[in-house]
């Protein structure tokens, strides 16, 4: 097995349909042993890239490496050992669940066949295993795709929207399951429109947009990456908004319920408690007091729409 | 019926008998209720009705009607046999050619890594080692009754069993690999309008012309039929036009399943 930092690589990963460009020379690093979130607006590429990394659809160009191997030439290796649900698991419906994972476990390998009831105790089917999967909801099914997914013992799951359809107990459970599959070490790429949910489980994301990749990195770092907000509630705000608009640190100053945010702009040179710091400085020293004074926690749904609002604002 | 069903379903369950993705591609074939139960009704049923009709017919008036068995009525039967056999193998193929692809499952086959040829290629032996059952019991039933119902008839004997028995799984056999390589192509529903429509329409008229039967798969056949005397081919020719509308649709339908975007 080749060991490598990065259990995906791609360089300049494009797919065109047509005149469409589907994936635009995507760069994508996917670090092992995390959850790592594809995340974009429904049409962005996200199933297009994933369907290219498996084997499911050529590239037009571009270059990909699975496990550090180079795919397609060496396809069958690398995936081996990657588990995969891409858009809606599908089965066949007149075979049990059982049935349903023993064909897929008859093309792996002998390994996987005996894997089976071990990963179906995982996904909490083994008391349904046998009846047809006509008969299962959509949330048995998904867990049966994960199932699927486990019987190659995967170093790496591609997870395509895996929550779709399934309810908020449903939702949760996945959760629960994608960080238990980190915590042994496997990699996770959970694909994704629902920031909530990338948010909540991933460590490491990237942001795709019309076939691009926007911004990728960790969590942290995307979430501090735009303009830095303060949020300050003072025993005067009138003069305190405008006390602070005069300060040099200070790009925007606007009422916020019954207080004040500020934003400081991405080219001050000042952390962001150093500029709390200077502000609150400011404020006592012109004789404000100061009952609140707290960095604004940036949701990834902000920073996906101050992303995505930028370049749809700019072609 | 049900007796026989209960045979051919132990007979189809290959577990540890053959490679385990020929025996996936068996399981999925023999759990459609509805493809298992018209296969053994298309097989079985005329079989048991023509021979249980000629038998109360003779038994009712034998001075009129003949006995039910002997080589007369053995080829009779062999020949329905050919025509109903064909329609069940052109079934089985197109299942077996589009069955995943169809239920998009296929995708899932090949994100496993295996290569999509060898995915293609099983299903070659995984819908013959099905309709074996079937065929050999119907063709059992129809030996055996063509040698016990036979009374004052003449009764085959073994070599004429086994060439017509050779005939049959010819004939079956190429329809079944046509209807893959077409499954495999097209879709289930426009496959099995073309392949069922080609078998059952358009070949037989276009043998009653004449003037297409040297490339013709129902010529061929004739040809190889034990006996045969007639047919404007060689032996050699017919198993050549018989291997390319094997081999065509299923270079066809590799070469598809290949490339295709699932």
């Amino acid at each position: 097995m080749t060991e490598t930092s990065f259990v995906i690589e791609t360089a300049g990963l494009t797919k065109r349909f047509g005149d469409r460009v589907a994936v635009d020379s995507v760069d994508l690093r996917v670090p092992r042993g995390s959850a790592f979130g594809y995340l974009g607006p429904n049409g962005a590429g996200k199933t297009t890239l994933i369907r290219m990394l498996l084997g499911l659809t050529p590239a037009t160009a571009g270059t990909m490496r699975l496990l550090g191997r180079p795919v397609p030439k060496q396809r069958a290796a690398a995936l081996a050992r990657i588990g995969a649900i891409v858009e809606e698991p599908r089965f066949h419906p007149f075979l049990t669940g059982r049935e349903n994972l023993a064909i897929i476990a008859a093309v792996r390998g002998s390994d996987a066949q005996r894997r089976i009831d071990g990963a179906l105790r995982r996904v909490g089917l083994a008391e349904r295993v046998d009846e047809r999967v006509k008969t299962y909801s959509l949330g048995m099914r998904q867990r049966l795709g994960v199932a699927r997914a486990l019987l190659a013992d995967p170093e790496l799951l591609l997870l395509d929207e895996p929550t779709n359809g399934l309810d908020p107990a449903g939702i949760h459970e996945f959760r629960d399951m994608i960080g238990g599959f980190v915590s042994e070490g496997r990699t996770v790429l959970l694909s994704s429109h629902l920031l909530d949910e990338v948010e909540k489980v991933c460590e490491a994301v990237a942001i795709v947009d019309r076939g691009r990749v926007v911004v990728q990195g960790s969590l942290a770092e995307l979430k501090t990456g735009g303009a830095r907000t303060i949020l300050l509630g003072t025993a005067d705000n009138v003069r305190a908004q405008a006390t602070l608009a005069r300060h040099p640190v200070v790009g925007s100053v606007a009422p916020n319920g019954d207080g004040i945010r500020i934003t400081i702009p991405p080219d001050c040179s000042l952390g962001l408690e150093q500029a709390a710091a200077e502000l609150n400085r400011s404020l006592i020293e012109s004789g404000i007091a100061v009952h609140r004074l707290e960095p604004e926690d940036v949701s990834l749904e902000q920073r996906f729409l101050e992303i995505t609002t930028r370049l749809g604002g700019s072609e | 019926m049900t007796a026989a069903a209960t045979v051919i379903e132990r007979a189809a369950s290959t577990r540890g008998r053959v490679p385990a993705m020929v025996s996936a591609e068996i399981l999925k074939l023999r759990r459609r209720r509805g493809l298992f139960w018209s296969a053994l009704v298309l097989t079985l049923g005329p079989i048991l009705v023509g021979y249980s009709v000629l038998a109360v017919r003779h038994a009712i008036d034998a001075e009129r009607f003949g006995p039910a068995g002997g080589i007369e009525n053995l080829r009779a039967s062999v020949d329905l046999f050919l025509v109903i056999g064909s329609v069940v193998a052109i079934m089985v193929g197109i299942t077996a050619g589009g069955g995943d692809l169809g239920a998009g499952v296929f995708r899932e086959l090949v994100v496993t890594g295996r290569s999509r040829l060898a995915l293609f290629a099983v299903r070659i032996p995984g819908g013959v080692l099905f309709l074996v059952p079937f065929v050999a019991v119907t063709f059992a039933g129809v030996a055996a009754a063509s040698v016990l119902l036979a009374g004052s008839e003449p009764t085959p004997d073994a070599a004429l069993l086994a060439k017509l028995a050779g005939s049959v799984g010819l004939s079956l056999l190429t329809a079944y690999l046509l209807a893959v390589g077409v499954g495999s192509l097209l879709s289930t529903r426009v496959a099995t309008g073309i392949v069922l429509g080609w078998q059952l329409a358009v070949a037989p008229i276009l043998l009653q012309t004449g003037k297409l039967d040297a490339v013709l798969p129902g010529a061929a056949l004739e040809r190889l039929e034990p006996g045969s005397t007639t047919g404007s081919m060689s032996a050699p020719a017919a198993v050549l036009v018989l291997a390319a509308w094997s081999l065509v649709p299923l270079a066809l339908g590799a070469w598809r399943t290949a490339t295709r975007d699932v």
